[in-house]
C-alpha cells in the first residue's frame, strides 16, 4: 500500500538541526571522511610549513595551487567544538605571507576518492547538486573562501561564506549545482577536492557561485586571507558533503567505522611504548637467514593502493625478540607490498635462521605507519 | 634523496626510500601510490636516485 510522495528534498523533524535529506540514503550520506575531526592517527599537533602535510586529523591536509611561501601554522586536533561535536581542526598562524607573489596559495582540505563519488555524475548531463556544510570559527571576521575542484585543477567552483562574529562557532551551508562538464576521475584516483582557502594572491581567486575552467583557482574573490595575520586562528568541524540542495543533520558514525574509513588511506601500525610502557608489537616474523629478519604485517582494512611505509628511522627504535634474545635495529624496508598487507624486513641484525619472533617498538618516539593517501 | 632498494628475494629494484630527518619513507612501485607518482615526476625532472646497495 502506497502512502504518497513527499515533494521535498529535505524532511525536517521537530528537533532543530535534525532532518533527513535527498541523498537516497540516511547513512553514509556524507562523502567527507572524519568530518567531525575525531581521528588523529598521526598525532594531535603538527607544525605546517609546506604543501602536502597532514593537519593532525586524518584525511585533512595542506594543498597549494601555486607555491607555498613564507606562511606557516600549527594544526591541532582541538577540543574546541560547537555543541554536538568533541573536536575540531584548529589552525593558528605562526608566520605570515603577504601574498604578493602571483602564485601564492595556501589551502587546507580533503580529496574524495573516485570510488565514493561516481554516483554524482560529475562531468555529465546528470550531475547532481550537492551541499557542503560545516561549522567554523575564526579570530577574524569577514568573507572567507573555498573551492570545489577536480583532480587536474582546471575546473572549479569557488564559494564564499561569512563569519560575522569573531571566535564564535557559525554553521555554514553552501549548495553547489553539479558540473556538467570538466574531467572528474573515478576509481581509486582523487575525484573531488574540497578546499578551504587560508590565503591566495588575487590572481588565483575567482567569483563565488559558479563553475569556472580557469586553472588553479584557490579561493573566492574578496576573501579574507588568514595566512596574512600572525596569530590568527581558524577552527573547522562538522564537515559534510551530501547530495541535495539543503544541508541535513550531520551524519554521526561510530568511532570504529570512522577509523576504518580513515585507515583505507593511513594506518598507524604502532607508536611509542604502548600501554605496557615496554613497546608495541607490530609484526610477527622469522630469521629468513642469519642476517635478515622478515615479517608479515596485515592491514586492518584494504587500503586504497599499495601503501608507503612511513617510520621514524633512529638507532634502537625497534627490536626483534626471538628465542629469548632481543636485538635492536633502526631501519625497515617493505617488499611484496599490497593493499591488504606487506612483508617487512631488516637486514642489519644477526640470529639463528628459522627462529621466529616479534617486531616491536622500543622508544616513545618510535612510529610506524602506512600511507595510501590521495 | 631517493635511494633504490632491491627486493631481497628476486633482486628486482621495486622500491625506493626517502629519508627526511628522522622520518624514512619506503615507497613501492605502485602506479596509484601518490608518493611513487611524485618519485616519477622527480625522475622526469632529470634527477637520478642513489643506487641500491650491492647484494641487498
Amino acid at each position: 500500500m502506497a502512502y504518497g510522495t513527499v515533494s521535498a528534498d529535505i524532511i525536517q523533524s521537530s528537533v532543530p538541526g535534525v532532518s533527513l535529506g535527498a541523498g537516497n540514503a540516511s547513512i553514509m550520506k556524507n562523502r567527507i571522511i572524519n568530518g567531525a575531526m575525531g581521528i588523529a592517527q598521526r598525532g594531535t599537533s603538527t607544525s605546517i610549513t609546506s604543501n602536502g602535510q597532514f593537519c593532525s586529523v586524518d584525511r585533512f591536509r595542506t594543498y597549494t595551487n601555486g607555491t607555498w611561501g613564507t606562511g606557516t601554522f600549527t594544526a591541532t586536533q582541538s577540543s574546541s567544538a560547537p555543541t554536538g561535536f568533541s573536536n575540531s581542526l584548529g589552525i593558528t598562524i605562526t608566520a605570515t605571507d603577504a601574498l604578493s607573489t602571483s602564485t601564492a596559495s595556501y589551502i587546507i582540505g580533503q580529496t574524495i576518492e573516485g570510488n565514493n563519488t561516481y554516483d554524482l555524475g560529475y562531468g555529465t548531463a546528470n550531475a547532481k547538486t550537492v551541499t557542503l556544510s560545516f561549522w567554523v570559527q575564526s579570530s577574524l571576521t569577514g568573507t572567507f573562501g573555498g573551492v570545489i575542484q577536480n583532480n587536474a585543477g582546471n575546473y572549479s567552483y569557488p564559494f564564499s561564506y561569512t563569519i560575522s562574529s569573531a571566535n564564535t562557532w557559525t554553521q555554514i551551508s553552501v549548495t553547489i549545482a553539479g558540473p556538467t562538464t570538466g574531467t572528474w576521475l573515478t576509481g581509486t584516483s582523487g575525484s573531488i577536492y574540497v578546499y578551504w582557502s587560508l590565503g591566495a594572491n588575487s590572481s588565483l581567486l575567482a567569483a563565488a557561485g559558479s563553475w569556472t575552467s580557469t586553472a588553479n583557482i584557490s579561493g573566492a574573490t574578496g576573501q579574507t586571507n588568514i595566512i596574512s595575520t600572525n596569530g590568527a586562528t581558524f577552527y573547522i568541524t562538522g564537515v559534510q558533503l551530501e547530495v541535495g540542495s539543503s544541508a541535513t543533520g550531520f551524519e554521526y558514525r561510530q568511532y570504529g567505522q570512522e577509523l576504518a574509513l580513515c585507515q583505507r588511506y593511513f594506518y598507524k601500525a604502532a607508536s611509542g611504548l604502548g600501554a605496557s610502557g615496554l613497546g608495541e608489537a607490530f609484526a610477527a616474523g622469522t630469521y629468513y637467514n642469519t642476517a635478515q629478519i622478515s615479517a608479515f604485517l596485515n592491514f586492518p582494512v584494504t587500503m586504497r593502493t599499495a601503501p608507503t611505509l612511513y617510520y621514524t628511522s633512529v638507532a634502537g627504535y625497534y627490536r626483534f625478540d626471538a628465542s629469548n634474545t632481543s636485538v635492536s635495529f633502526s631501519t625497515l624496508t617493505t617488499y611484496y607490498v599490497a593493499a591488504t598487507g606487506t612483508m617487512i624486513y631488516n637486514a642489519s641484525t644477526s640470529g639463528t635462521q628459522g627462529n621466529g619472533g616479534i617486531m616491536s617498538t622500543t622508544n616513545a618516539s618510535s612510529y610506524i605507519g602506512f600511507t595510501a593517501e590521495l | 634523496m631517493y635511494k633504490l632498494i632491491k627486493n631481497p628475494f628476486n633482486g628486482k629494484e621495486d622500491t625506493v626510500t626517502k629519508t627526511e630527518g628522522d622520518i624514512t619513507l619506503c615507497i613501492p612501485f605502485a602506479d596509484d601510490n601518490t608518493d611513487y607518482q611524485a618519485y616519477l615526476k622527480w625522475l622526469e625532472a632529470g634527477n637520478t636516485p642513489l643506487p641500491a646497495d650491492t647484494g641487498a
